[in-house]
This record gives structure tokens, sequence and C-alpha cells, in this order.
């Protein structure tokens, strides 16, 4: 503070291209809507992809994917990887459907039990990497068999179809207005219920003193643990907050397709990876942002969407998807470090 | 001899670091079959001439000639390439893989059909091994060896290179007396057959042994070059030691306070015993409030595993022995109790444990003290802020601003911001495990003024450190530490830097020299 030179050397106005490499994930989400614009498939000089229905449907389709992300963007903030939110999902989609169907259940007793379980699942994959220091990757590859055999049980094997009513063997039609839209039938529920939790991680990241402590743990366990963070609190905190996001993402899943299978996001965790990846989070941890997922969420829906409009081959479309990731990850490599 | 040509001649070397003169004007002539030693305490300049010898450091100034032929090292490959072999202090060795694996690593030999011959290199390394006196079965993973073994697989491996020049650093610092003899051997044989070795070393009696020829540096310049037959100890700790070392240092209070920290025959006794850590064994020690207490020892004495012990993060085992805070018996379990209680912990290894470098400034100097700033888990973002600038100013912290990441400062501010995040916790005592390794003279005198501050406040330190000066410069009472035992105390009111070294000397025991700049 009493050195001048010293802080001209050092204050540096950010570059531009480092301004492009931080919001990298905004600013490619932007590219690939504007190339979506650009190819989109036209019917009487309309253009399809950015009709309201379409638009709705991209982030509806973005809605599941997205708030298992927000919680997986945790988890790599950590340095570590759930692999078990996809079976998670179908869990809760399974516990859903049964409890509200075959268990005759109420809206809310069935929907709290089933972020419960989410919530303790992960917490105790949390207790498992924390306390015992099994690694994250080999906690949730076991937690991705139980979570899926749990769900094969409880649901018998079959799907359970939801039907809605009064009667017995139905579901309260109050669980049904969660697929509906609202602001004009414009917004479908699940990307409220997607903007909320996004919202709500981004300022709990900024404000919070626990967010300190999950960069600091992410940064240098070593390190936080000497200056007095509480490492284990922090991971089983951040594991229990992926298995609730999972769970709630299984009930927004249940309600879109009218039933809850325990075969149900079978690969997501791959998508909210990739999402987390592209939304710019290092996974040694220690640095990203809940935005970037968004954004990186946005833009794998963008493509599927746009893909699909084109009628490309489902394997092409696979093919690019991981293109797309390894371009991501490519260029953090470049982001100039100092 | 028919020599005409030194086999190392090295002409005016210089190197500097930062604002660090590592060396200046250094000449120094190796002969084959020359056993030449190399003194002098940290940061005199060793390690930075060997570096530049063995291809670590490839920018310096002045000019290396290899049997007249003159030299300049692209790297550690071109100087091996060139016969030159360093043994490093910290081995260079890969845990998993065996001993004959890593004496052939990267020049694996091959059968006819270019897989590896797994059987010629257990033989050779075996052969190589019994050359070194050594009987250890080169199929085991190097990761089961005791230090002292690992060590010696080292010095087999630099042997197979055929190396006419060897540089060892601090060989010894891990073997038996057994061992030495046995090492001392193999040198005198290969300086029969023309190896030129360079060997450093503070133990005096292996110096007298095994060198022809013994060099001192301090503070990057040669000050005399002796027999080592000839010249008495205290001759040596002279050169070594004779600067004006207390200029550097704020003289310690000298009004110290009531008992803070007291240490009754703590012992540890690990669960799972881990190679290289010496856990307490039965140390007793005080520490007042206002006093600062210095802990010096060996490499492998236990300072660094008595401050993990009073922080609460040593590995699980049974201790036994009462630590009292201000006469009240604690058990550590642990930073954030440990911090509660007003005790901090500055550790030695600041970029593997004390920072997140690519973290702000900000971030890395709140992050003990975060519930503090705000309420409810919410932070108050200025009062943070506020917090932080205010330890800059009191640290002298040199920065731009306070979001730029901490890896970006020089090594005695990272240092400085490691201080900060601990003084922001408000403690009582300050435990300190070589808070100046690394860091260069000018923030080294901050560091210190800044003890001297603390400590007229009040604030009780235990410093580990195996600098000499320091310990003598800064402390108002060094413990001086063997095998997880507290064996000498000395006041540095009546005992100076010479006397401790001497001391030390003289027990055939010896600081170990630690990278240093």
């Amino acid at each position: 503070m009493t050195d001048v030179q010293d802080k001209v050397v050092t204050t540096e106005k950010p570059s531009v291209v480092a301004t492009l490499f931080r919001f990298q994930s905004v600013f490619g989400l932007i590219a690939v809507f504007v190339a979506a614009i650009i190819f989109s498939p036209r019917k009487n000089g309309e253009i399809l992809f950015v009709s309201a229905d379409n638009l709705a449907n991209v982030v509806r389709a973005v809605s599941e994917i997205g708030i298992i992300a927000v919680g997986m963007t945790f988890v790599i903030l950590i340095g570590g990887i759930d692999l078990s939110v996809g079976a998670v999902l179908g869990l809760a989609a399974v516990g859903s459907a049964v409890l509200m169907v075959e268990n005759d259940w109420g809206f809310l007793p069935s929907v709290v039990l089933v972020l419960a379980i989410g919530l303790v699942f992960g917490a105790l994959q949390g207790v498992a990497t924390a306390m015992i220091g099994i690694q994250s990757f080999i906690v949730t590859l076991a937690g991705l068999q139980i979570a899926r055999g749990l769900a094969r049980i409880w649901s018998g094997g079959q799907g359970v179809a939801i039907a809605y009513g009064d009667g017995p063997k139905e579901a309260p039609t109050s669980f049904a207005l969660l697929g509906e839209r609202t602001f004009g039938g414009l917004v479908p529920i699940p990307v409220i219920i997607f903007a909320v939790v996004a919202i709500a991680a981004v300022v709990f990241l900024r404000v919070s003193a626990f967010s300190r402590h999950l960069y600091a743990v992410g940064g240098n366990e070593k390190a936080a643990r000497l200056s007095g963070v509480p490492v284990v609190r922090v991971k089983i905190a951040v594991f229990a907050i992926c298995g609730l996001l999972a769970s709630l993402a299984g009930i927004v899943h249940a309600v879109q397709l009218n039933q809850g299978s325990p075969n149900d996001g079978i690969g997501y965790e791959l998508d909210a990876i990739a999402a987390v990846v592209i939304g710019g989070t290092s996974l040694a941890g220690g640095r990203g942002s809940v935005a970037g997922t968004v954004a990186g969420a946005l833009l794998l829906g963008v493509l599927n969407n746009i893909l699909a409009l084109n009628n490309i081959d489902s394997n092409i479309q696979l093919l690019i998807k991981g293109l797309v990731i390894v371009a991501a990850a490519a260029l953090q490599r470049l982001r100039p470090t100092s | 001899m028919a020599e005409s040509f030194d086999l190392v001649r090295m002409v005016g070397i210089g190197k500097r670091y930062g604002g660090v003169q590592a060396c200046h004007e250094v000449d120094f002539v190796l002969g084959a079959g020359e056993v030449h030693a190399l003194l002098g305490e940290n940061g005199a300049g060793k390690s930075t001439l060997m570096k530049i010898l063995s291809g670590d450091v490839t920018e310096y100034a002045g000019s290396i000639a290899i049997n007249g032929t003159p030299v300049r090292f692209s790297g550690p490959t071109d100087a091996q390439a060139a016969g030159i072999a360093m043994i490093h202090q910290e081995l260079d060795l890969v845990p998993g893989l065996s001993v004959a694996d890593n004496i052939f690593l990267g020049r694996e030999l091959r059968t006819t059909v270019r897989t590896v011959d797994r059987r010629r290199m257990e033989r050779e390394a075996r052969e190589l091994l019994d050359r070194s006196g050594v009987s250890l079965d080169p199929r085991r993973p190097v990761g089961e060896l005791r230090v002292g073994e690992q060590q010696l697989v080292t010095i087999a491996k630099a042997i197979s290179l055929d190396a006419r020049v060897l540089i060892m650093d601090e060989p010894t610092s891990a073997l038996t007396s057994s061992e030495v003899e046995r090492l001392f051997d193999v040198i005198r044989e290969l300086r029969n057959s023309g190896v030129g070795i360079v060997y450093i070393s503070h133990r005096m009696e292996e110096i007298a042994k095994v060198a022809d020829r013994a060099t001192v540096l301090r503070n990057g310049k040669i000050v005399t070059s002796f027999d080592p037959r000839k010249l008495s100890t205290a001759e040596v700790v002279e050169a070594m030691v004779g600067r004006p070392v207390q200029t550097m240092f704020t003289t310690p209070d000298s009004d110290t306070g009531d008992e803070l920290l007291r240490v009754e025959n703590l012992k540890l006794k690990a669960r799972r015993p881990r190679p290289g850590r010496r856990d307490p064994d039965g140390i007793s020690l005080t520490v007042r409030s206002g006093e600062i207490v210095g802990l010096a020892g060996l490499l492998g004495a236990g300072r660094t595993e008595l401050l993990e012990t009073l922080y609460g993060v040593a590995p699980g085992g049974t201790r036994t022995g009462r630590i009292l805070l201000q006469g009240k018996p604690i058990q550590p379990r642990g930073p954030r109790q440990a911090l509660a209680q007003g005790i901090g912990f500055v550790p030695e290894d600041r970029r593997a444990s004390g920072l997140v470098l690519f973290h702000s400034i900000l971030a890395n100097t709140v992050v003990s003290s975060l519930p503090s700033y705000g309420r409810l888990g919410v932070i108050a973002r200025r009062m943070e802020r506020a917090a932080s600038t205010r330890m800059a100013d009191r640290l002298r912290l040199k920065f731009g601003r306070l979001q730029d990441e901490v890896g970006t400062l020089s090594g005695g501010n990272q240092q400085k911001v490691v201080f900060g995040r601990m003084l922001l916790t408000e403690p009582k005592l300050l435990l300190l495990d070589e808070p100046t390794r690394g860091v260069d003279v000018g923030a080294k005198a901050e560091i210190y003024r800044l003890l001297g501050e603390l400590a007229a406040q009040g604030l009780g330190v235990l410093l580990a450190s195996s600098e000499l000066p320091e310990l003598v410069g800064v402390c108002d009472r060094v413990v001086v530490l063997r095998d997880g035992r507290d064996v000498a105390s000395f006041s540095t009111a009546d005992s100076g830097e010479g006397e401790l070294l001497a001391a030390a000397m003289g027990q055939g025991a010896v600081f170990d020299e630690v990278g240093g700049v």
C-alpha cells in the first residue's frame, strides 16, 4: 500500500482476452444461439428456432440437467465428482410415483420424503469420501449402483405410470401443476424451478461464508484444513446438496413424463458434468461458477434442439456434442493464467 | 598424473534471484580423483552453485569448462550426458517402482525383442548395490524402504550413470553410522578411479575423513578454501558465520510475562508410524507470553512433528504427557479447536499447505476468521475487505489489488499473507515452522520485525528453524531437539551463534541444510 511503484506494476486492467476466457461459456452460448438462428429451418418465413414454443421446449428440456448440474458444480468445486446423480434422479422419480399413486400419499409429504431421501443419500456419500477417505469417483460409482438398485426394488422393476385425480391409485392434481406452464402459458414451471435453484446457488456462492470454505477446500484441501476450515463438514454438506438437487430433478422428471421408471436418468450424470465443464469450472476444484454451468447447460440444450430441428441423425448429434465438450475443455487449457 | 586440465573449472559464476545475489564471482575447481567438500549456511549459495553445474539452473554469469572444454548446459540431461550426476537431497525416486526399475528408469535394459529385460536389470542392480555395500533386494518397491536405504539407491543410481563428476548433497543425512562407513568406502573407490566428487555436508568429522579439500561459501561468495584435516571446527565455524548478522534482527524484548504454554513429557505414539517421521518422544518445554522460543535440531529431529502435535494435526495415535495453555490442560483436536483456543500455526510449506495460490489475496487472508465478518453465515464484504486491508498495511504487504491471485506475490509476501491470516484470528500463541524459508532478505527482516512487535504485545511464539542466525537473532531461548526429545536449551543472551553451532557440531550433529535460496 505504501509502494507506489509496485502498484503500477501489478495493477493492470484485465485484458480483453482474459475477459473473453472468463465468460467463455456465455460467449459460447451466444455463438451457438446465433448459429441456431442461422441454421434454423423456416416455415412461411418464420424462424422455427426462435418461436416461443420452441424456446420454451429448449429450456424445459434443459431444466432437469440444469438442476443436477448446479449440484454437480458444487461437488466439482471441492474437487470431487458425483456419478450417482442420474440414478438418484431415477430413484426420486420412482419414489414420487410410487408414493403418490400406489401408496396414495399426498403431494407435500411425498415430495418432502423424496427430497429427504436424496439429501440423506448424498450426505452418506459425503461421509464416505470425507470421513473414510474414499475417492468420490469410487463412492459415487457405488452410489450409482445402489440408487439404481433401490429404484428397481421400490418400483418392482417396472415404470409406474402417474394418473391424476382424487381417486385411489391416482396422484393429486396439485402435483400435475408442476408440469404446467405459467405466465400466460409461456414459461414451463420446471424452468422456473431451475431458475430459482440457479439464482439461489449463485447468491449463496456469492455471500455465504460457507462458499469461501467450499472454494478453499477445492483449491487446496490441506491449506484449508490448517486454516481451520471444517473440511469434513463442507464435503458432507456439498454432497448432500447435490443429492437433494438430483432428487428435485427426479420429481420434475416424473411430472414431465407422467411416470417414474427405475431407468430414468441413465447417463444424466455425464450431461451434467459436460455442462459444468463447458461452463468453465475446473475439474481440479477451487475454480468455477454456477453461472457458467447454467450457460453450459443452455448451450448443450440449444445445440440438441437445433440438431433435432434439422433432423440430424442422432449418432451425428452425439459426435457433435462430444466435439463441443473437447473444444470447451481445450479453451480452458489455453486460458491465460498468472 | 599428467592432467593438463582440471576436471571441472567454474569461473566467475554469478546468479541473482530477484533481489538476492545467490552467487557472486565464484571460482570453483574440482580435480579428477578429488573429493571437494562444500560448506556454508543456508542461502550461502552452495545449492545454487551445484544446480548450475548439474544443469538445473541454466541462466547464470561466468563460464564452466569440463576437462578444458567450455560447456553451457541446457538442462540436467545435457549435464548428465557430459558425465555430471547430482544426488539430490530430496530423493527423486518413484515409490511404486522396484529398486531395479528406479535405477534404470528412462534407460531400461532391453531384450533382443525390445521388451524390458527385467532379469538383467535386477542382476545389474544387485551388482551395483553390492558395490555400494548395500544388501537390498532389487525387486522391492522403493516406497517400502527406509529413507536411508532410499538414499543408498539414489547413490547406486548415480554410480550406474558412470559419471565423471558426482555431486552429493547431504548424502548421509538419513544413514546409520555403518552405512556411512560403507558410503565412504564407495567414495574412496570412486576417487581412486578418477571420479571428481563434490560433497556438501555440515558434519565436520565426515568432511575431515573423506574430503581432500573444503571450500566455505558465505553470502554467495567464497570465503576460504582449506585442507579439512588442518583446520579446527572453531575456525570453520568462524568462516561460515563470520558476518554481522545481528543487524538483521530486532533485538527481542526481554520482558516476558506469565507462562503461556507448558509441555510436559509429551509423547505421541502414532497408530501407523511413517518412515521419516519423528513424533515427540518425551518433550518438555515452556513458552511465556511475550517470549520467542526457538526449536533447533537436525532434519528428522521432530520439530515439525512437535508443532503439528500441538496444533492437533499430527496423524492419529496415543498421546501421553501434558499440554497446558495458560495453566489449563488442553487436548489438541485440530485447527478449528486450536484457533478457537488462540493457537495459530504457520506451516512449513506455504505453497503446498498454506495458500490457495490461484485464489485472491483477500480470500486467502480472511479464510480463518470468516465468521467474524457478518451474521448468520452471510459475509459482509465491506468488513472482510477492511480486515484484509488492515492486515496488509500492518504487514507492509506489497501488492496490487486485494483480488489479485496470491500466487502472483513474491515468496516473502505470500508468507506475510499466511501470517496475516493467523493474526486475524487474534492468537495468543503462534507456532511457526520455518517461517522464512525461501523468503528474500528484505521480507525476512520484516518478518523478524513483526515477530518482535508481536512479542512486545504479549504474544508467545514457538519458532522451528534450521537457520542458526535466525534462531540466535530472533529468539529469547532456543530448545534443541534430537530424536523427538529435547536435549538442550540455550539462552540466546549468553550464547551466540558460534557457540550453538559448535555445540551442535561437537556432538557430531549438525543442522540440516534446507534448500535455502
